[in-house]
């Protein structure tokens, strides 16, 4: 029996894809709060893509799809039938619109045992955005694709997850899982090196003597923290931000290449260059125009150390193809295979 | 019957040199006459730049010492999450409308001995 895997990344809405993207830059998805920043963005310098990819390998699978869906985060109806015709008899999907530590061979061992033309995962607050579809419900899909929209108890039984979930187009609940992270709530953890209890740090990070670290806290590689900042606690700056003297940045995330003016006070909040969302409110603010905050151009030295680490999927094992999908209906959609 | 009414000050949204002088005027004029809080309104702007908050920050520092309170009615949360990231928020009480700022409590209480003084 052959399983496949696709995992969709919410695009921008000017239809470009985000699956080749190297430089972050901000996307949006459709739910609602609608996030201003890339779903690709680190979480305490881990990336959530590379967690399912990771999480997909161990299900023995050798190589998965990724697409790029604008909207619902869709598959289109035509690329799932596609699948069907090469012979795959079952097909994980997984929309990157949370982080869950979630076992997918049991996820397989139900789908397996319930029978179901498709099985989605859900927790208490609903659809996690993970399903598995049989050849049945990939060869139906051909005429109808309706297993993302269709509500749950349509003859189908759901997978019931009770383990670690957040979603993380909410930027609240995205704050969330790096305070549980921090603390060791959750099984991801800083992407750093832990200089004292509960502060990790990056690779060349520069603190100036007079910084206040107050952890739970993180700072990312190659951030700057000038003279009388303080940082934390349950702050996330991630990599090569430059936070200036005398800024505050307190139960927040500063997303990477960030740049924040002096004096600044960042409380429960995240930044992404010059874009702040309260996590309180849903506010979004732009702090340009205000001089408060902004993004940082790459230098092209910092460019190369970002691409070299960078999660972009091309780089991931440097084994990635394109899909030729030219000859079919579905060449909106952007495809990539990434062999794991 | 209110005899000193709070002195309302509209915030020069998109001004220019000459517009953010005459607010610089009429608030140290309003500063000058000593008791009701002066309220600088900026609910008319969509944001704020960095020279609107340079001209906030002038109208606290103009305050600093005097009798006169300055209260800044910021209307959109936009405005005032930016008053609160600069901190302008702690100095200075902000709120959302004129008709919130004018229940403010000293405010209340001024206009409650003004109607005792009147009677």
């Amino acid at each position: 029996m052959e399983l496949g895997a696709v995992v969709v990344v919410p695009a921008r809405e000017d239809g470009t894809t985000a699956i080749h993207q190297v430089e972050p830059r901000a996307l949006t998805a459709s739910e609602n709060p609608q996030p201003h920043y890339s779903l690709r963005m680190p979480i305490l310098g881990n990336d959530v893509l590379r967690s399912w990819m990771e999480r997909v390998r161990k299900l023995g699978v050798q190589s998965l799809w990724l697409t790029s869906s604008p909207r619902d985060e869709n598959v289109a109806s035509s690329a799932l039938a596609r699948f069907a015709q090469q012979g795959i008899e079952r097909l994980l999907v997984i929309k990157l619109k949370s982080y869950a530590e979630l076992d997918l061979a049991d996820l397989l061992r139900f789908h397996c045992e319930s029978r179901n033309p498709v099985t989605e995962a859900q927790d208490a607050r609903g659809q996690l955005g993970v399903s598995l579809l049989d050849h049945l419900a990939l060869r139906a899909s051909g005429e109808k694709y309706e297993f993302s929209c269709a509500p749950t108890g349509t003859g189908r039984t759901p997978y019931q997850f009770r383990g670690y979930a957040k979603r993380i187009l909410s930027a609240r609940e995205r704050q969330e899982l790096v305070g549980d992270g921090l603390t060791g709530a959750c099984a991801m953890r800083p992407l750093g090196k832990e200089i004292r209890e509960q502060v990790w740090i990056g690779e060349g990070v520069q603190l100036a003597s007079s910084v206040r670290v107050i952890g739970p806290t993180y700072i990312g590689a190659r951030t700057i923290v000038r003279a009388g900042a303080t940082i934390g606690p349950f702050a996330s700056v991630e990599r090569d931000c430059v936070v200036d003297c005398g800024a505050t940045v307190e139960r927040s995330t500063v997303l990477p290449h960030t740049y924040l003016a002096p004096g600044i006070l960042i409380r429960r909040g995240l930044v992404d260059g010059g874009k702040f969302e309260d996590l309180d409110g849903g506010t979004v603010a732009d702090l340009q125009p205000a001089r408060l905050g902004s993004r940082i151009q790459q230098r092209e030295s910092r460019r190369q150390a970002f691409e070299e680490t960078a999660t972009d999927v091309s780089s991931w094992a440097g084994s990635a193809s394109t899909w030729d999908f030219a000859a079919s209906s579905m060449t909106s959609q952007p495809w990539l295979q990434v062999r794991l | 019957m209110k005899t000193v009414p709070s002195k309302i000050l509209p915030f020069p949204c998109a001004s220019n040199f000459t517009d953010r002088r005459a607010l610089r005027k009429d608030l140290l004029v309003a500063l000058r006459v000593s008791g009701p809080p002066v309220i600088v309104d900026f609910s008319a702007c969509r944001t704020l730049n960095y020279e609107d908050i340079d001209l906030l920050l002038e109208c606290v520092a103009q305050a600093a010492g005097r009798d006169s309170k300055v209260l800044f009615v910021a209307g959109s949360r936009v405005n005032r999450v930016l008053l609160e990231v600069t901190r302008i928020s702690s100095l200075v009480p902000v709120f959302n409308s004129v008709k919130e700022a004018l229940a403010y409590p000293q405010i209340a209480a001024q206009d409650d001995v003004e109607d005792l003084r009147a009677s």
